[in-house]
């Protein structure tokens, strides 16, 4: 989806200092990252802060970027971290303060509320993204991210693999496993899409 | 699960075919297993709803409305890149080649190993029958001799003009 080459020639540019440079990488990614950030967290001052902080590391670190790789996928696997990070975290946070919980490692159990809207109303497509956009925000971390990496970002499986450092067939399984969550969280909740 | 699939398509379970469909619409699948799972859609009623159903969920995952990143987003990043730092480290780089010379600018199929010693042995080949008059000397055997030539000539040439670049870059540095 992003142009590997055009990426790899203005990452040069960066690395001589060229601030115009900076502003192009910014420009290119801001909106994706910023959505990611924003999917993963579902609210707006985490979202900025987590996207900030992201284009912060990626551009104080450039030198470690390894350039056998697209500059997208060290880019996107640098913002999943920091979020499953923050997920984590904020977790941990929140256990300290309230009761015990599961873990939001990748075989966590999902907690299925089975409250939701009467399944006979008739819903909008507006609603049913918000819908939608709810149920991937329950998903565990690590099945969020990898489905926001395909179905939003519209990576392909081997750029994904590439990001999370994953095999392909774990990427596929897990994009196959998120979908299925999904449909059981929609049935769960009555959700009509 | 119907079962007027199983007779039509026997080596297609429903199972098989609900883990393939969401590769099948990726268009991740190979030809042939690509035309077993869309023969048992055809045929199976379950199948051809399930696939329906996730046709649908991805076509809405796919149209998450984006967000803006906030007015003042930009200001804060752009504020903390060291640009005196990659400006005064700019000269202790190790020499570059261009984009155009790095191995990932030629296509995959190129430059993969399988294709590159088939296009050289099928050259050598034609080469061969040609020698000892096995092919007439045609203009296909000359265009199938070049043509095999092509991956393998490419890919040896890129990696020599590389080393060429560095190389001179670096007694460049040294100077």
């Amino acid at each position: 989806m992003f142009d590997r080459r055009a990426d790899l020639k203005l990452i040069r540019r960066c690395k001589l200092g060229e601030e115009a440079a900076f502003q192009e990488v910014l420009t290119r990614y801001r909106a994706a990252i910023y959505n990611l950030c924003w999917r993963m967290t579902r609210n707006d001052e985490d979202a900025r802060d987590l996207a900030q902080e992201v284009f912060i590391k990626v551009f104080t670190l450039l030198d470690r970027y390894d350039e056998q790789y697209a500059f997208s996928s060290w880019l996107f696997r640098i913002a999943t971290n920091h979020c499953i990070d923050h997920l984590r975290r904020q977790r941990l946070r929140m256990l300290s303060l309230e009761r015990d919980g599961g873990s939001d490692d990748e075989e966590a159990e999902m907690q299925i509320p089975a409250d939701g809207p009467q399944p006979d109303v008739v819903m909008q497509r507006r609603e049913a993204l918000e819908k939608l956009e709810e149920v991937i925000a329950d998903l565990p971390p690590h099945y969020r991210v990898i489905t926001l990496l395909r179905h939003d970002q519209q990576l392909s499986y081997e750029e994904i693999a590439e990001t999370l450092q994953l095999p392909l067939g774990t990427v596929k399984a897990r994009i196959h496993r998120a979908r299925n969550m999904i449909q059981q969280i929609l049935a769960a909740r009555k959700y009509e899409i | 699960m119907s079962e007027q699939h199983s007779r039509e398509a026997p080596h297609l379970t429903c199972v098989e075919c609900q883990r393939s469909l969401q590769e099948y619409l990726d268009g991740g699948l190979e030809k042939p297993e690509s035309m077993r799972v869309f023969l048992h859609v055809r045929d199976c009623t379950d199948c051809a709803e399930e696939l329906g159903r996730i046709e649908q969920l991805v076509a809405l995952l796919e149209s998450l409305p984006e967000r803006e990143p906030p007015a003042e987003f930009d200001a804060r990043i752009l504020a903390s890149v060291p640009y005196d730092s990659y400006r005064a480290m700019a000269g202790l780089r190790r020499a570059r080649v261009p984009v155009f010379l790095e191995e990932e600018s030629l296509p995959a199929w190129m430059r993969a190993r399988a294709v590159r010693y088939a296009g050289t042995a099928i050259a050598v080949v034609a080469v061969a029958a040609r020698l000892t008059g096995l092919l007439p000397d045609t203009a296909v055997t000359t265009v199938v001799a070049a043509a095999g030539l092509v991956p393998g000539a490419a890919y040896a040439l890129q990696g020599m003009a590389r080393r060429l670049v560095l190389a001179l870059g670096q007694s460049g540095e040294r100077a």
